[in-house]
């Protein structure tokens, strides 16, 4: 079984979970490639629900926390183990966040309907702390291959 | 492919919870996020109610009830419910996702 942990560590993040540029513009378009690489991944057992899911917590909590930073999350029975997915995008999408800023940094944070709520904000609360200050969403920007984007994250933030 | 409404209720659920439960409803507030009112996933979830089976329903009110989980997914023949091994016949035939756990009586999600 799948650990339920709530660190950033192999099992949640790995390279192939990261996109460098994302395809789409749309924030709904953009949720559908980060769960349809999630599932390619492994992660994801039902693409359609998870969607869903995820549309109706944008349309009920808005996930864009400003500063081009958007943290879209779901605890689901589409999720077979926790994932964190991260989507670059060069040009910004538009994510109706606080500030109007367009977001240039996605991190999808999947938990299984079996996660405790607990573990679940843990979870993205870590996924959080690395883009806090400018300076580390300048390195998450920057960064030229997924594998740093994934070593960035699993170190458990740049300093 | 259209998606289950209930699991579309299980998730509208698990989001019901993170938002009833004052300590997580807080910690999501510290982390910037703006929590929806209860009463729009209340009515929302009235409209779901309205759309499931009803020979589904009886079986998900009851675990989600007793467990504050209706539904569980199967991995590797284990119920991620209550970790029980089920039984090759416990399967569900034809094109159902679903069935109902024997041991603890969750509605079983094969997929």
């Amino acid at each position: 079984m799948e650990p339920m942990t709530t660190m950033i560590g192999p099992s949640v993040l790995d390279p192939s979970l990261c996109i460098s540029d994302l395809k789409t513009k749309r924030k709904h378009s953009v949720l559908h490639e980060l769960v349809a690489h999630a599932e390619r991944a492994g992660g994801v057992r039902d693409v359609a629900l998870l969607c869903d899911t995820l549309l109706l917590r944008e349309r009920l909590l808005g996930t864009g926390i400003g500063k081009g930073v958007a943290v879209p999350h779901a605890r689901s029975v589409a999720v077979i183990a926790p994932r964190l997915v991260v989507g670059r995008s060069q040009r910004g999408v538009e994510w109706e966040s606080p500030d109007g800023v367009a977001v240039q940094v996605v991190l999808l944070v999947l938990s299984p309907a079996e996660a405790s709520e607990d573990a679940h904000i843990a979870r993205i609360a870590r996924a959080m702390t690395l883009t806090r200050l400018h300076r580390n969403r300048s390195k998450l920007m920057l960064a030229e291959h997924a594998n740093e984007v994934a070593e960035l994250l699993a170190a458990g933030g740049p300093s | 492919m259209s998606v289950n409404p209930l699991l579309e209720l299980q998730d509208v659920d698990l989001l019901r919870a993170e938002v009833a439960d004052p300590r997580a409803a807080a910690r999501l507030k510290k982390l910037g996020f703006a929590l929806p009112e209860l009463r729009a996933l209340d009515r929302l979830r009235a409209r779901l109610l309205a759309t499931v089976d009803r020979r589904w329903l009886h079986h998900y009110e009851r675990a989600q009830a007793r467990y504050g989980r209706g539904v569980a997914s199967v991995r590797a023949r284990v119920c991620q419910g209550c970790f029980i091994t089920l039984p090759t016949s416990a399967a569900p035939s034809g094109d159902e996702l679903l069935t109902t756990c024997e041991s603890c009586g969750r509605i079983l999600y094969w997929r």
